[in-house]
């Protein structure tokens, strides 16, 4: 701006200089022109009367550098020049001022030499004896003239320029400063030309209209941002290049990267070849899913396309920790098989003892055996569903009535109901402690009690020992069963809470159990908040504490 | 000139995308091998020379982008250094899957023998792995320090090689296991510690892709 102002001054400074230069030229020009002519015409009626009063003898004394005189006869013929040899001259009869002269008693004219550079002018005047005088001057002509004046012009117009230059560039610094000044954060407090305000306003209004936008996106992505890191899930957006466009604490840290992945390709997130693929084909527009394990915990990604008008925008990946989904269904898995294993069981005998019994295949005496061994297992099958049942009930979480219950008095009912078992097995089982009272279910914690002691008693040596302490510690209740039987190997103590779990593996009968009781009491006393505690020696005993 | 240098970004992005997926080829490649030498999976081990073509079509392709770079681009400093490191790594990785397919050709004709007498192959086998997802990593991330971290890691696996080779004689010498086994052993072990050694290389090769220094590999 600064430059387009400096020459315009320049320009327009130039053209004024140059214009009133060739205007007062003219001036000077026509001014001289006409001071010469009345000049011309006086000396020539000085010479004149000179001539008319002094004869021919005047023409002998006329000396002049400037002038040029002339005698011409009236018929043409040249009779006297003061610079030349009158007698070479030509006729004269044709000239205009002659003839002019000739006709009207005076004439003049001007005529240009283009040879010698050079303008003539020409005065003429009819004598009484009918000559005709003439008188003539040189006059430079314009172009000479302006030649005579180019070097003072030249130092005119070099003064001139410097002045004009120094000027216009202080000219145009002057008229930009206040734009170059100009507060552009606040645009309307400017003190400036009143010819920007409405574009200064209009700017202002629109820096008002992006800052608001600015700020409603950035709240926006904060939202977002805020919304997504508090999900469990990981979440990875990608544009359709295949670079991170947003990506989720959770999904942070599980890639083991941070904010700096944002704006690069996923591939420098994770470069795993099942990924990759899958997200290829998310970017064609088919939906899939991966189940892979990272950092110990089994993880299942989905990848969808995002779509806008039938084209890909970008992919979205969506993953969560499915580790104790997959292990529930793992179990189940395994507990359907073992629940219809352990079903076949019995009622395969059952029904082989029927066929035996139906056939008449046994002996008179032995039918009472068969039978019995035929209620035996319906017996077992009995419990094996009432446990399945009471599992299920818990599973469910239903919710049950809860009443004051006294653990001690609970425990008493078990070892009376226990009696005959422990008399079989000679195992002596005591019941030592204090009277507990807990709000909760009272078949749950009987079933609870009950299953401690009768596998303590089950898993004893002859002659063993169980031991049932009840304990208040403030506000938790204690119950300990501690038994000095075979013992649980450490590999084992975590696995004999699942469902059918046996140490020992023949799923011998001899114990006998259904291989639920333990799982029940895992699942009553999480019903009822409590924790488990086992502490066991291989061959020394087993004691299982349980806080409530 | 913007447009010319965004066009040259996104070749450069491209090169860089390919480098990892080659990448991530090898260390599936390897992790494939592995898996078909210690559990005697060979259905991985037939599964390893179909990635190794996959690995040979990206090498020609991460070639013909490098060179045309250079050509079309004439690129500088920096620019130039990432390219023609990722020409000398890319030769590195390819040598690494041609490894892995070795291994698993090995284990082929070994006819899924599980390898469980030498406990140091299994370490080289691990500390390999390692290093060469650290390299990829150090590329990825353009991480120093990482890189040096791969390049400590070669002398545990040339450590381990010597200690192999000891096991190996010995078991040869007390008749535990028969010559060819163990020839195979050792050729297996000598595959590990030279996909080791391609490790270093492409580390070296980031190192000198970052700052314009390249080690003297030893």
């Amino acid at each position: 701006m600064t430059t387009k102002i400096f020459r315009s001054i320049i320009i327009s400074s130039m053209v004024v200089l140059i214009a009133s230069l060739f205007v007062a030229s003219s001036f000077i020009y026509t001014y001289f022109n006409k001071s010469q002519a009345t000049r011309l015409k006086d000396e020539l009626s000085i010479v004149a009367v000179n001539v008319e009063k002094y004869g021919d003898e005047y023409f002998d004394s006329f000396k002049s550098s400037v002038f040029r005189l002339t005698l011409i006869a009236h018929d043409g013929v040249v009779l006297y020049d003061s610079q030349a040899n009158a007698s070479e001259m030509e006729n004269h009869l044709d000239r205009q001022e002659i003839d002019q002269a000739l006709k009207t008693g005076k004439g003049s004219s001007a005529r240009y030499s283009e040879t010698l550079g050079k303008k003539t002018f020409y005065e003429a005047t009819l004598l009484e004896n009918g000559n005709v005088l003439r008188i003539a001057i040189d006059q430079l002509t314009v172009t000479a003239l302006l030649v005579t004046m180019t070097p003072a012009v030249f130092v005119v117009v070099i003064i001139a320029l410097v002045l004009a230059l120094v000027m216009a560039n202080k000219m145009a610094k002057k008229i930009v400063k206040p734009l170059n000044d100009l507060d552009v954060e606040n645009l309307l407090e400017n003190n400036t030309y009143d010819e920007l305000a409405p574009m200064l306003n209009k700017i202002n209004r629109q820096n008002r209209k992006i800052n608001n936008q600015i700020q409603k996106l950035n709240q926006k992505s904060a939202e977002f941002k805020q919304i997504t890191d508090a999900m469990n899930e990981g979440l990875v957006l990608l544009n359709k290049d295949g670079v991170v466009v947003s990506i989720n604490d959770a999904a942070k840290k599980l890639f083991g990267v941070d904010d700096s992945s944002v704006g690069r390709d996923f591939l420098t997130v994770d470069r795993s070849l099942e990924m990759s693929s899958a997200i290829n084909k998310a970017m064609e527009g088919k939906h899939s899913e991966l189940r892979e394990e990272r950092n110990g915990n089994e993880y299942q990604f989905i990848f969808n396309r995002i779509e806008s008008e039938g084209n890909t925008e970008g992919v979205v990946i969506l993953f969560f920790d499915i580790t104790e989904k997959a292990f529930a269904e793992r179990n189940r898995k395994e507990f359907t098989a073992n629940v219809s294993h352990e079903l076949k069981t019995p009622l395969q005998s059952i029904i082989g003892s029927a066929e035996l019994l139906e056939n008449d295949l046994v002996k008179p005496e032995d039918t009472k055996k068969f039978v019995d061994n035929i209620k035996k297992e319906a017996t077992r099958l009995v419990s094996l569903i009432n446990d399945i049942i009471d599992l299920s009930q818990l599973d469910e979480n239903s919710e049950l009535n809860k009443e004051t219950v006294d653990l001690y008095s609970v425990t008493k009912e078990v070892v009376e109901a226990l009696a005959v078992l422990s008399e079989q097995k000679e195992v002596e089982i005591e019941v030592v402690g204090e009277s507990c009272k807990i709000k909760g279910v009272r078949r749950y914690l009987y079933e609870i009690i009950y299953n401690l002691c009768d596998n303590a008693i089950r898993y004893s040596k002859k002659g063993g020992k169980v031991i049932v302490r009840l304990q208040n510690k403030g506000e938790n209740k204690i119950l300990e069963v501690k038994d000095n039987g075979i013992g649980i190997a450490a590999e084992h103590q975590s696995r004999i809470f699942e469902r059918f779990y046996r140490v020992d593996k023949s799923h011998s009968k001899e114990t006998g159990g259904t291989g639920l009781g333990l799982s029940i009491v895992k699942n009553a006393v999480a019903y009822h908040g409590g924790k488990i505690n086992i502490d066991s020696k291989v061959g020394k005993g087993t004691t299982i504490t349980i806080t409530f | 000139m913007i447009i010319m240098r965004s066009r040259f970004d996104e070749q450069l992005n491209n090169l860089r995308k390919k480098m990892i997926e080659i990448g991530a080829e090898c260390e599936n490649m390897i992790a494939l091998s592995t898996n078909a030498l210690f559990e005697g999976n060979l259905e991985n081990a037939r599964k390893v020379r179909n990635e190794g073509r996959k690995i040979d079509i990206l090498e020609r392709e991460i070639e013909s982008i490098c060179l045309k770079l250079l050509l079309q681009q004439q690129p500088v400093a920096k620019d130039l250094r990432i390219i023609s490191a990722a020409l000398k790594m890319v030769t590195d990785m390819e040598r690494i899957g041609d490894q892995a397919e070795d291994i698993a050709e090995i284990v082929v004709s070994m006819g899924g023998r599980v390898v469980d007498e030498c406990i140091y192959i299994s370490l080289m086998a691990e500390a390999t792995i390692k290093m060469v997802t650290e390299s990829i990593d150090a590329y990825v991330n353009e991480d120093l320090e990482l890189a040096k971290e791969v390049l400590k890691h070669d002398d545990l696996v040339d450590e381990a090689f010597v200690r192999v080779k000891e096991r190996l004689i010995n078991m040869i010498s007390e008749n535990i296991a028969d010559g060819e086994y163990a020839l195979d052993l050792l050729m297996i072990a000598k595959y590990f510690e030279r996909i080791g050694d391609h490790a270093t290389n492409i580390a070296e090769w980031v190192i000198f892709s970052v700052t314009g220094i390249h080690l003297q590999g030893e």
